[in-house]
């Protein structure tokens, strides 16, 4: 408990000292994960604590945008006067009416059913924006500018990161203090069993809805700080890209913990920025690692962490560590036998390579990957993923079930440590 | 959470480790923002790849200020967030001139990414070049002294097509519009119907439909055939030209088009015979150029110059020859003055004489009026067909009014 | 009425090709529950697979080979990928198959490009089938709406006169019960999940010459895909056949009305004000037209999620 508070707290200090230093390369991509790890958080309260899966999240991110784009041209125009630091409140207050009238009629269903509501809500505003000059600027959108407020000018990226990373902390501190009240537990009794709550006495539907509209207010302040940072909005903010990205994050991250989807937006988000420029085929990687994710971990990177300090004092850390060991060396040989496929792919079927292709007159010429050349036919170069790959399923087995074995003892300890605990706690009851 | 940190941690080690900024001449950086991924790739590589033919010239004879000048490719994948994104990175990196122009979208971020830029770094200033967003809008009331529009608009395209399909006989007095329901679609009609009384015709109908969203254009052609026009006029681009096209030979209806993007590598590959007789307005066309530009193109970049390859290339070739005339002696590069000097550049071009209309940085070029025929010098697409030259309209002849709405704020 | 004839064979058409790639959909969701959401990304692999296919051997071998790699790739899919996750819930099995769609949408940009490939039909194909009030209606668009009807007898018959198609009914309303009656209840999941997945590609096949082959058609025609069987009905194979039709026909005829809500206040004499207005009035019904399909699909999911022809639940 004291340990996860100081790391968070370590982490907070890092994040508000490191930034001056960095290069504004750097200070957008960390504006970029914070608005991107509040956005996760929000849709967060809607699947991991009430139970409901929403795919058309990118409504209210969206709306929180354009709200704050038309306070900023306001600002501009000085037609009201408003300190800009405040401004994510147009996308809160804006975030939060559109999330109670959508969420109204999306938890009238639930399931898959509420899915395809929040979907076809999204859709609407997609498709209806580029046709609404007036509310959504048309094709091209809104765009304003900040304007300074008290001395500052906000016109330096460093200054708009301060702002994203305090809404950010404040935004997460104020969910966090959500799952602390009695409604909050609320919400944990409505995705666990809704009948049940019913019977104590609550309007399952009314619960439901102030959830969604505070889940959407808190995304429409993420949409806000992209409407700061970017000084600019259009109907894309509504498209299914975003509301899959959300959804990416949130699950890579971990649904069930409380900083997992924080943890996954970051991870992706600080990847995409890292790699995007090297590799047009991040997002494939995002693809394959989401749907491992789904497939071997379904809790997500932090439920990982989490089962892991869980039982931290069962762990035998030399046999564990043999065990990631050999698990890491496996992982290493697939992931490097797929970058390596994938990498010669997209060269090989590229359009700069095939025009090179067309110069040579057909030839197929050697490409470079890795700082090395490779022939396209000759053996040599395809040995390796494959090697690798062989090397990998070779290890696959041993690793497998060495993961198994030493996971299985340390949740047999965990069980016989806790069946001894309640035989003493029955001694001692019966003590009494 | 550890490893937010240890990306953190890395960051600060790659940015305090980067090597100091070598003690030599400033190297101009070019930094091209482009569709390279998206629908519009095609395009977006092709304005690449003529930037880079030119820039490689000017390196060849010497660079500038004492270094050779370095082009950055970025892909905006299409969109406008992307380009926005990618401009800052473009300005972290510290890029002096934003080249684009696959899309008006895409070009009126920009320009608002770096009039705002400009105003919160003075002394830093950023230059855009646009090389092919047609939207009035840019040297409109979007425009500022730091963008420069290096291609035709909506009313140079429209007044060519009228005056030189009049001429020919070939106008007709019904026209019909339709165009992509954004900016430019919007001021292809607006020309269309300004130019009525010119051309002598009547506008019968027009219409504006989503962009690039369209898969089947048979409702629209069952439209086009209740209003019998003689022309239809069409500003549309890509899958919206194609299958407008397609869909009309198709039906098997009979009518003249009369386009700005013909040209565009794959339409006539896609629509054949169809295509034979309609028209395009455009910048260049390699029938008329008597040069070795074509095949000194083809021989850098494996094929002869199409669609926006050429005006492309004026454009860098004009920015060029503005580079020529200052000289900052290998110190600090100024901004302001490569864009005073790009005012006042001018070069001779295949098909005549480009300057600069200082008042909204529109650039004043010929404009070409051809016609699909069989058999020309030089086929496209791997067909018989190709684009026989109708007329050639010089620079000061094809050019449009200053807008109004353009209040250009100069530096000191 | 040229308009109204030649829209309604439009839509017709068009409906038809949304009914190839929703028959699958819906079937795989009233017998197991699973919205596949890379239901549409069978469609795109399907053309780009003919396409391939065709520009090296020969078109009506694309049209062939198509829908068997599809389908086999869709027993791949159920059996090892989504049966791996059954025991999480519908929840992860959604998710499971979003992840499968932005998958096969990032192969299909790797392989092919970002941008439109030219599969097209051959020449011999390309006639018109009719000729009507002076337009000519090709050929292919005929050929596309008789492939639909095909895979609607098809299904139909296999499902109520087959023994097999006995077996999947039972499986689908009573698979424990199907499965102590001693029928291999995993075996008839898989073979479903296979047989929508290949008819999906063979609608890509088929239409994929006529219409753009791009990485985009998947996410294009899986929202309207979507529509089309919450309205139709989630499990209903001639629901989804009723949907396919109605909304083929509304984008049809949308685009040639230009109706708006201060046209339709006009007539009691608010037009004038509706149109100064502006905004959400003066949107014409032909640039909407889009929008439209998700509103009708809105109106269903609030007031009868069974949709015009499924069960209610």
């Amino acid at each position: 408990m004291l340990a996860r508070t100081a790391l968070i707290a370590a982490l907070l200090i890092v994040l508000i000292v490191v930034p001056p230093f960095l290069g504004i390369g750097w200070q957008n991509a960390l504006t970029n994960m914070l608005i991107a790890s509040l956005f996760a958080m929000a849709f967060n309260l809607l699947i991991g604590q009430a139970g409901l899966l929403s795919f058309g999240h990118a409504a209210f991110f969206g709306v929180g945008a354009f709200a704050t784009l038309h306070l900023m041209g306001a600002i501009e125009d000085r037609v009201v006067s408003f300190p800009t630091p405040l401004l994510p409140l147009a996308g809160a207050a804006a975030g939060f009416v559109i999330g109670a009238f959508a969420g109204y009629f999306a938890t009238m269903r639930s399931g898959v059913y509420f899915a395809l509501v929040t979907l076809a809500i999204a859709e609407l505003l997609h498709s209806l924006a580029p046709h609404w000059d007036g509310l959504f600027g048309g094709e091209a959108g809104l765009s304003s500018m900040r304007m300074p407020w008290a001395g500052l000018t906000f016109g330096s990226p460093l200054q708009v990161y301060y702002l994203a990373l305090g809404w950010a902390v404040l935004s997460i501190l104020l969910l966090w203090a959500y799952t602390r009240t009695p409604f909050g537990r609320l919400t944990l009794a409505l995705r666990d069993n809704e009948q049940r709550v019913r019977f104590i006495g609550y309007n399952a539907h009314t619960t439901k809805v102030i959830i969604f509209s505070i889940s959407a207010m808190f995304s429409g302040i993420a949409g806000a700080l992209l409407a700061i940072s970017n000084e600019t909005a259009n109907y894309s903010l509504f498209s299914t890209h975003v509301s899959a990205q959300v959804v990416l994050h949130t699950f890579v991250g971990g649904s069930t913990v409380f900083l997992g989807p924080a943890v996954g937006a970051s991870i992706f988000t600080l990847f995409a920025f890292y790699i995007s420029e090297v590799t047009r085929t991040w997002l494939l990687y995002q693809g394959l690692i989401f749907v491992l994710v789904m497939l071997y971990a379904p809790q997500g990177i932090g439920g990982l962490v989490q089962t892991h300090i869980q039982h931290w004092s069962k762990i035998s850390w030399p046999e564990l560590g043999r065990a990631y060991a050999l698990a890491a060396v496996v992982a290493a040989c697939f992931a490097a036998a797929v970058v390596f496929l994938v990498e010669s792919f997209a060269i090989i079927f590229s359009p700069e390579y095939a025009a090179a292709r067309g110069r040579l007159d057909g030839t197929w010429p050697p490409f470079k990957l890795f700082g090395v050349e490779w022939e396209v036919f000759s053996p040599v170069t395809w040995m390796i993923p494959i090697g690798l790959l062989a090397v990998g399923l070779l290890l696959l087995p041993s690793a497998r079930r060495m993961l198994r074995e030493t996971w299985d003892q340390i949740l047999e300890r965990a069980e016989a440590a806790r069946t001894a605990k309640s035989e003493i706690q029955l001694a001692g009851a019966m003590e009494r | 959470m550890k490893s937010r940190s240890i990306g953190l941690a890395l960051g600060v080690a790659v940015a305090l480790g980067l090597p100091a900024e070598a003690v030599q001449a400033e190297a101009l950086k070019i930094g091209i923002i482009e569709s390279l991924s998206g629908t519009q790739t095609s395009t977006g590589r092709l304005f690449a790849a003529a930037a880079k033919f030119v820039v490689d010239d000017i390196n060849k004879n010497g660079g500038f200020n004492g270094s050779p000048i370095e082009v950055i490719e970025y892909d905006n994948a299409g969109g406008s967030t992307g380009a926005a994104d990618k401009f800052k990175q473009a300005v972290a990196d510290g890029v002096h001139i934003v080249l684009q122009g696959a899309s008006s979208a895409i070009a009126g971020q920009i320009t608002e990414d770096v009039r705002k830029h400009n105003i919160r770094n003075p002394g830093k200033e950023v230059m855009f070049i646009n090389l092919g967003a047609e939207a009035l809008e840019l040297t409109g009331d979007k425009c500022h002294f730091y963008h420069f529009r290096f291609t035709t608009t909506a009313p140079m395209r429209v007044n060519a097509l009228v005056n030189a399909m009049k001429k020919a006989g070939e106008l007709g007095t019904r026209v019909y519009a339709i165009n992509q329901n954004y900016s430019w679609g919007r001021d292809m009609e607006d020309a269309t119907k300004a130019a009525a009384k010119t051309g002598g015709y009547e506008v019968v109908a027009t219409v504006l439909h989503e962009v690039n969203k369209i898969q089947d254009f048979s409702p629209y052609v069952a439209k086009i055939k209740e209003a019998n026009p003689d022309t239809v006029v069409t500003g549309n681009w890509s899958n919206d030209l194609l299958l407008l096209m397609k869909a009309t030979g198709d039906a098997g209806l009979k009518v003249r088009f009369a386009t700005t993007f013909l040209d565009q590598v794959g339409n006539i590959a896609n629509a054949g015979e169809t295509a034979l007789g309609h028209y395009v307005a455009h910048p260049y066309n390699i029938e008329a150029d008597n040069t070795d530009f074509p095949q000194a193109y083809k021989a850098a970049t494996g094929h002869l110059p199409v669609y926006i390859e050429p005006q492309t290339v004026n454009a860098v070739r004009t920015l060029g020859q503005a580079l020529k005339s200052v000289d900052f002696g290998g110190g600090d590069i100024k901004v302001s003055e490569i864009a005073k000097a790009l005012e006042k550049a001018s070069i001779d071009t295949p098909m005549g004489k480009i300057t600069v209309r200082a008042e909204d940085h529109q650039a004043v070029i010929p404009v070409v009026v051809s016609k699909v025929i069989d058999n020309p010098k030089y086929p496209v697409d791997d067909t018989k067909f190709g684009f026989g030259v109708v007329e050639i309209i010089p620079g000061p002849d094809a050019i449009y009014p200053v807008q109004a709405s353009c209040k250009m704020e100069r530096p000191s | 009425m040229e308009f109204l004839i030649i829209s309604t064979l439009n839509g017709v058409t068009y409906g038809l090709l949304l009914f190839m790639v929703s028959a699958g959909l819906t079937l795989i969701f009233g017998m197991m529950g699973v919205l596949n959401f890379a239901h549409a990304s069978f469609y795109m692999l399907g053309a780009y697979i003919a396409y391939t296919v065709t520009t090296t051997i020969n078109f009506w071998l694309g049209l062939l080979i198509a829908p068997i790699l599809v389908g086999l790739l869709g027993i791949f899919v159920e059996r090892n990928l989504l049966r791996r996750v059954h025991a999480y819930g519908h929840a992860h099995e959604l998710l499971l198959t979003f992840g499968l769609a932005f998958i096969f949408e990032e192969l299909i940009k790797l392989f092919y490009g970002d941008f439109p490939v030219n599969y097209s039909m051959p020449d011999y194909l390309r006639f018109p089938a009719f000729t009507i009030f002076g337009t000519d209606y090709p050929f292919y668009r005929v050929f596309i709406g008789l492939v639909a009807v095909g895979m609607f007898v098809t299904l139909y018959l296999l499902l109520s006169r087959t023994r097999a198609g006995l077996v999947v009914r039972a499986a689908e309303r009573l698979p424990t019960m199907a499965e102590s009656l001693g029928h291999n209840v995993p075996l008839v999941f898989m073979g479903v999940f296979g047989t929508g997945a290949a008819f999906a590609g063979l609608a890509g096949a088929v239409a994929g010459a006529f219409f753009p082959t791009n990485p985009n058609m998947a996410i294009e025609l899986g929202v309207i895909v979507f529509v089309v069987v919450v309205v139709g009905g989630l499990g209903s194979l001639e629901g989804s056949l009723v949907a396919s039709l109605l909304i083929g026909l509304f984008s049809s005829f949308a685009v040639g009305l230009d109706w708006s809500l201060a046209g339709l206040l006009s007539w009691v004499g608010l037009g004038d004000w509706a149109r100064s207005v502006g905004g959400l009035f003066t949107l014409t019904l032909s640039s909407i037209s889009g929008t439209v399909p998700f509103l009708l699909m809105l109106i269903v999911l609030l007031v009868r999620p069974a949709g015009l022809m499924g069960e209610r639940n």
